[in-house]
């Protein structure tokens, strides 16, 4: 996938250079403002601005009227090609179809809309392998527990495919240990929803043995609940809870890295953003281009997080 | 049956806490755990941060107003601690701004609808996406991870006691005695009830409104730091939705949208009955996709029985005062 990325890449450079680039605009269609989404956007706009073009940023606050109606304005404003996140795929569809009949290409990036007729690439991250990937990490590091093996996972937002290819890949390893009971919390991405969820999973069996965080930002009130019931023991010793998590912000490096947290899988934000532009622009040139194009994480762990804290983009 | 409707009728947090007492002993049968002393107590934990909102939130109904813009409140509130900690380390300089700052904001939403004259439910839902947006430019919409020692809000215990439930505890008292003790209190009740008899009988309705959003501000400010210190940094989710989980606790512990009527204890009973639900399901390993259903479920149902209560009582004190005026007639 990495070597479709580079082709992808080099073609789009080409084609960029030279005139063309002075005059692109690029509309960019934001569901809502977060750090990893920050990030991302931060990628868009540095490859745009190497490649010469201008960029439109909009926002929508998570409000999926503002985003049809922003993606509207996009079009009057004939931007060349549009790249969105966004809040909900139905009711920003026709805004989309708008698009196409103006002749702008669209990219969805970070969060695909499968059922769409007018995406036509989407690039974002692999879920379901770096879900796989904090799983493995736990079946294995749980493989000697006798009896029955007691598992949180805390659940992203259940209608988002990112949450549910994190929790499908976890599972799909999890599958591994012999005798295991998971205890589902809903948190909608909400650490507030994560930390009381926690608590209580904790209130309903003691003999926890391992977190799975959807994403690693919950980790800092997994930590609060640990250290609420005195179980806060860093990695290697006799006590420690498994937590593990997928994202790559600073609250999972900082766990990671104190060993309070087993690993975190890192999400490449750099190269979503910056394939994004570089699909956008195959696709403004009229060439073709796959419409799925995932980003696997990479997966670190205590021993050797800080030795990598410059691929790390949540590392201080 | 009588005197207990009438007792319903007065007492209007009683309803609640009926509720709550009922939902307790369901899940008590339902999970062994549920009536454990630790499981008591992460319920008070809990629902800490949204019952100190809701005493303010309590004090702004009362006075017929409403404030949507709690949740950015609070979220700007822990932006502006985080950023401050990460720029000063000072704490007291962090706390006081963040704290100062909380009450301002809350106060500036009382005067916007007092000088303008406007819905309270609309200058908030402004001022709600203003903090916000503040709050996201100021820290670039990054998270910030607080200080270990700030857990002490968070995680602390004095005598055993969790720090959370004492800041709920002390903001409970003192909102109890400012509420019943003092003019203010009657004020605000007074002004609820009918803004037309407070002007005509010069009540300082300015000075009234603007303190109770400025309370209101000011719990916030409290809540935000003990959240900020639970989940351990800032994220540019936090807060969000939390004033309408806060609104529904007021309601719920028998304050009336309307303002004029209600309590604190109601509206503490009421943040308390809302963390039951989640905590209950969570015991049970319900199935996440049936949480919204069972949450909003549980609350419809609250609030139908306390309103056909409250309308039975209503129908009853009627009926016995037509009885009464009937006696006096034939007499």
């Amino acid at each position: 996938m990495k070597k479709l990325l580079g082709a992808v890449f080099a073609g789009a450079v080409t084609i960029a250079s030279g005139a063309f680039a002075d005059d692109i605009v690029i509309g960019l269609s934001v569901d809502q403002l977060f750090e990893s989404r920050v990030g991302v956007n931060n990628a868009i706009h540095a490859e745009a601005e190497d490649r010469g073009f201008e960029v439109i940023e909009v926002v929508a606050d998570g409000d999926a009227q503002a985003q049809n109606a922003q993606i509207q304005s996009l079009i009057a404003q004939e931007v060349d090609a549009i790249l969105v996140c966004a809040v909900d795929q139905n009711t920003i569809e026709r805004a989309l179809i708008a698009a196409q009949r103006a002749g702008i290409p669209v990219v969805a990036y970070d969060r695909d809309l499968p059922e769409s007729r007018v995406v036509q690439a989407f690039v974002g991250p692999d879920s379901l392998f770096d879900g796989r990937e904090a799983g493995r990490y736990m079946a294995e590091a749980l493989s000697g527990v006798e009896g029955e093996v007691v598992l949180v996972e805390l659940i992203g937002a259940l209608n988002d495919q990112n949450g549910i290819d994190r929790s499908a890949g976890w599972r799909e390893e999890i599958a591994a240990l012999e005798n295991v009971r998971i205890i589902e919390v809903p948190t909608d991405w909400d650490s507030s929803r994560a930390l009381s969820g926690t608590q209580n999973a904790f209130q309903q069996s003691e003999n926890i043995h391992g977190v799975f965080a959807a994403t690693d930002t919950h980790i800092p009130a997994v930590e609060t609940v640990l250290t609420d019931l005195g179980r806060l023991v860093p990695i290697g010793e006799e006590g420690h809870v498994v937590v593990t998590g997928i994202n790559g912000s600073n609250d999972g490096y900082t766990a990671t890295a104190a060993g309070t947290a087993d690993g975190i899988v890192v999400m490449d934000l750099d190269t979503t953003g910056r394939t994004a532009v570089a699909l956008a622009v195959e696709l403004m040139a009229g060439n073709e281009v796959p419409r799925t194009n995932v980003i696997p994480g990479n997966f670190y762990t205590h021993d050797n997080i800080e030795e990598n804290a410059a691929m790390i983009w949540g590392a201080p | 049956m009588t005197q207990l409707k009438t007792l319903l009728s007065r007492q209007k947090w009683l309803a609640a806490a009926i509720a709550t007492i009922v939902l307790a002993a369901l899940l008590s049968v339902m999970s062994p755990v549920f009536l454990t002393f630790s499981n008591f107590q992460s319920v008070l934990v809990q629902a800490s941060v949204t019952a100190i909102m809701a005493i303010g939130m309590t004090y702004i109904i009362l006075s017929g107003g409403i404030d949507i813009s709690m949740g950015a409140i609070l979220f700007f509130t822990s932006a502006l601690f985080a950023q401050l900690m990460l720029d000063t380390s000072s704490y007291p300089l962090a706390f006081a701004a963040a704290i100062s700052c909380a009450t301002l904001l809350g106060a500036l939403n009382g005067a916007l609808v007092i000088w303008f004259r406007m819905s309270p439910l609309i200058t908030t839902l402004a001022t709600y996406s203003i903090y916000r947006g503040m709050a996201i430019h100021l820290t670039g919409a990054q998270n910030i991870p607080v200080p270990r020692e700030m857990g002490f809000l968070g995680n602390g215990r004095i005598l055993n006691i969790p720090v959370p439930i004492i800041l709920l505890l002390i903001i409970f008292v003192i909102g109890i005695y400012l509420l019943n003790k003092t003019r203010f209190g009657v004020f605000v009740r007074a002004l609820g009830n009918s803004q037309r008899s407070a002007e005509e009988t010069n009540l300082p309705i300015g000075k009234v409104t603007i303190t109770a959003y400025a309370i209101g501000g000011f719990v916030t400010g409290i809540a935000a730091l003990v959240l900020l210190a639970r989940v351990g940094g800032l994220q540019s989710g936090i807060g969000i939705g939390i004033e309408f989980t806060v609104i529904a606790a007021v309601i719920l512990g028998g304050t009336k949208l309307t303002g004029g009527s209600g309590t604190i204890v109601g509206s503490v009973i009421g943040a308390v009955f809302l963390v039951l639900i989640d905590n209950g399901l969570n015991l049970m390993n319900a199935s996440p996709y049936i949480y919204d259903i069972v949450r909003g479920g549980v609350l419809l149902a609250a609030v139908v029985v306390d309103r056909l209560s409250a309308y039975r009582a209503e129908q009853s004190l009627r009926s016995q005062r037509s009885a009464r005026l009937r006696e006096t007639a034939q007499a």
